[in-house]
């Protein structure tokens, strides 16, 4: 079976503050923004970045623009100044929370349901 | 005033280091009133500061002089005003530069504005002796911590000092670290009169910035939606506002590349914002919890319902401050077994260090085009792993001192030679880089004295 990605529904960009990152994600089909508002709980985008994200996670959600705002506490090594990444910036963060796998059974469904 | 009045306001510049073409293609075509240039990071003031170290006459971005050269004579004909934030530390020897270029130029009675007093470096000492902790918004420490290896210390501040040479007709305005949003609120609560409670409007002008303040950002690039569709991103417009009492459109020229779209201009609006219904500025607290962008035209998009809040009576304040050493190391390694290799190699050379007594503050070993920049998410397949083309072993250490940080260079080259096969180096010994730590914290309004100057220059 086909596997589905957060980048085939969402789209987002990644910006730093020191040590943390914010990832906007807005979905591509707006009528998709219920589903990521769903499925895509702070806890899951905690542990979907492992050891990568050492702080807390919170979302906001802006549903006149369907948004949603996640910001990663201790998120970038240390930050822009200290941290010894590659990417120091975080500027690849959208793209990494991009490749989380979705069932796509779930999303099957959701379509289905807002079919009828 | 008129109803119909409308403002236009370009955002030249996202960073210092950004093209020109796009600064450039505006003011021919854009029909703007207004150019803002935004050159600061977070980092910005502390490379500066040490610029500024070695060459008193350096410290602000020269890559400023360079475009207020290319467009001068263009701004003067159609009657466009620039704001830069291209001083940093050395606002006065930016102005010198500034006049020079306006007297080649041959532009009579032209007016440069300027800002002094967000440096507070040299009154940090009385300040701290006056009881002033300057706690670090971070992580709580007293800055009495680092107070012998500051570097800079420069203060985020807002629209007052540019309104002020604004009704001094200053033709451009520089300054050092202002918030790059003020840059282009300050034209628009000029040129419309929004009073200092007119929170909705000042917090619309601000996320205007917040919306050009990135150039291309705004336009198409950095653009995950649809990255492949961006219409000749080889000459990229960066994005223009056009402001009236009731309206406010983002769009760009027709003679720019890129695109202004509702996904362009969302992934932009909550970039580097963290709660969307407090973004805290030194003008407002910005509101944009209910905000909605809608496409009205090609490349044009409507911004409306954002909102606004009493800005707070304290200032951020970003000290920079000397953290020690980095170096990075690299070495490539080829199919087959490329992972493996460089697993290996790294191995050697922590063996090495271990007997050489390497003391680090942090470390990291990379395998770039394996996991370099997805790290924990990256895809280790064993099947992907073992069959990588090639990978570039990375290795970054930090250290307190010059001498930890030298003790890694001079083994690396030799692995080419002595370690696993195949190996090739790049780019010259690695050279040790100055770490800058960043030291946030706050400041009472009322400690800041800024002040607004315009000089004349006559050709």
């Amino acid at each position: 079976m086909k596997k589905l990605y957060l980048k085939d529904i969402a789209h987002g960009r990644s910006g730093d503050k020191g040590n943390i990152s914010n990832i906007c994600v807005y979905p591509r089909k707006k009528e998709d923004y219920a589903f990521l508002k769903d499925y895509l709980t702070p806890t899951r985008v905690k542990d979907h970045f492992k050891s990568m994200v050492k702080g807390d996670v919170l979302r906001y959600e802006v549903d006149s623009l369907q948004g949603l705002n996640f910001v990663l506490k201790e998120a970038l090594g240390g930050g822009a100044t200290f941290s010894l990444r590659l990417d120091s910036l975080g500027k690849s963060m959208s793209s990494a929370l991009m490749r989380m796998e979705i069932p796509v059974e779930d999303y099957d469904n959701y379509r289905k349901e807002l079919g009828k | 005033m008129s109803a119909l009045k409308e403002i236009s306001i370009g955002g030249g510049q996202g960073f210092w280091g950004d093209s020109p073409d796009a600064a450039i293609d505006m003011v021919q075509n854009g029909n703007l009133n207004y150019l803002a240039c935004d050159y600061l990071a977070e980092l910005t003031m502390s490379i500066l500061q040490r610029q500024k170290n070695r060459n008193p006459e350096a410290g602000y971005a020269r890559d400023f002089v360079d475009l207020f050269s290319r467009i001068l004579s263009d701004c003067h004909k159609n009657g466009i005003r620039i704001l830069a934030n291209a001083g940093g530390v050395n606002v006065l020897a930016l102005v010198e530069k500034l006049k020079v270029v306006v007297k080649e130029k041959g532009i009579a009675n032209y007016k440069i504005g300027y800002v002094l007093g967000d440096d507070l470096k040299e009154d940090l000492p009385r300040l701290m002796a006056e009881g002033h902790e300057f706690i670090n918004s971070d992580n709580g420490k007293k800055l009495v911590e680092i107070q012998d290896k500051i570097l800079n210390a420069n203060v985020y501040f807002g629209r007052e000092p540019f309104l002020q040479c604004l009704q001094q007709n200053a033709d451009v305005i520089v300054s050092g670290r202002a918030s790059d949003s003020s840059l282009f609120l300050s034209p628009l609560m000029y040129e419309f009169g929004w009073k200092d409670d007119d929170y909705d409007n000042i917090a619309r002008g601000i996320i205007v910035g917040h919306l050009l303040e990135c150039g291309g950002q705004g336009s198409g690039g950095n653009f995950e939606y649809g990255w492949r569709d961006v219409p000749d991103l080889d000459r990229l417009g960066f994005p223009i506002a056009r402001v009236s009492e009731d309206k406010t459109i983002i769009t760009k020229t027709a003679t720019s590349g890129g695109l202004v779209s509702e996904e362009s201009c969302k992934e932009q609006l909550m970039y580097e914002i963290h709660d969307p219904a407090n973004y805290i500025t030194p003008d407002v607290v910005a509101d944009i919890s209910a905000s909605e962008l809608e496409q009205i035209g090609k490349d044009e998009v409507q911004l409306k319902n954002v909102k606004g809040k009493k800005r707070p009576d304290t200032l951020k304040l970003s000290i920079g401050y000397h953290a020690g050493y980095k170096v990075e190391t690299y070495l490539n390694y080829a199919w087959p077994d490329a992972y493996e290799k460089a697993q290996f190699a790294s191995e050697i050379i922590m063996k090495k260090m271990k007997r050489k007594n390497l003391k680090v503050e942090d470390i990291r070993i990379d395998y770039v085009g394996l996991n370099a920049l997805h790290l924990d998410v990256a895809n280790m397949d064993p099947e992907h792993v073992k069959n990588l083309n090639e990978v570039l072993l990375r290795i970054a250490i930090r250290t307190d001192t010059k001498e930890e940080a030298q003790k890694l260079i001079p083994e690396i080259s030799p692995l080419q030679l002595n370690g696993p096969p195949g190996s090739s180096f790049f780019g010259g010994r690695a050279r040790i880089q100055p770490v800058i730590g960043l030291w946030p914290t706050l400041i009472p309004r009322d400690m800041v004295q800024l002040s607004a100057h315009v000089v004349e220059v006559d050709a």
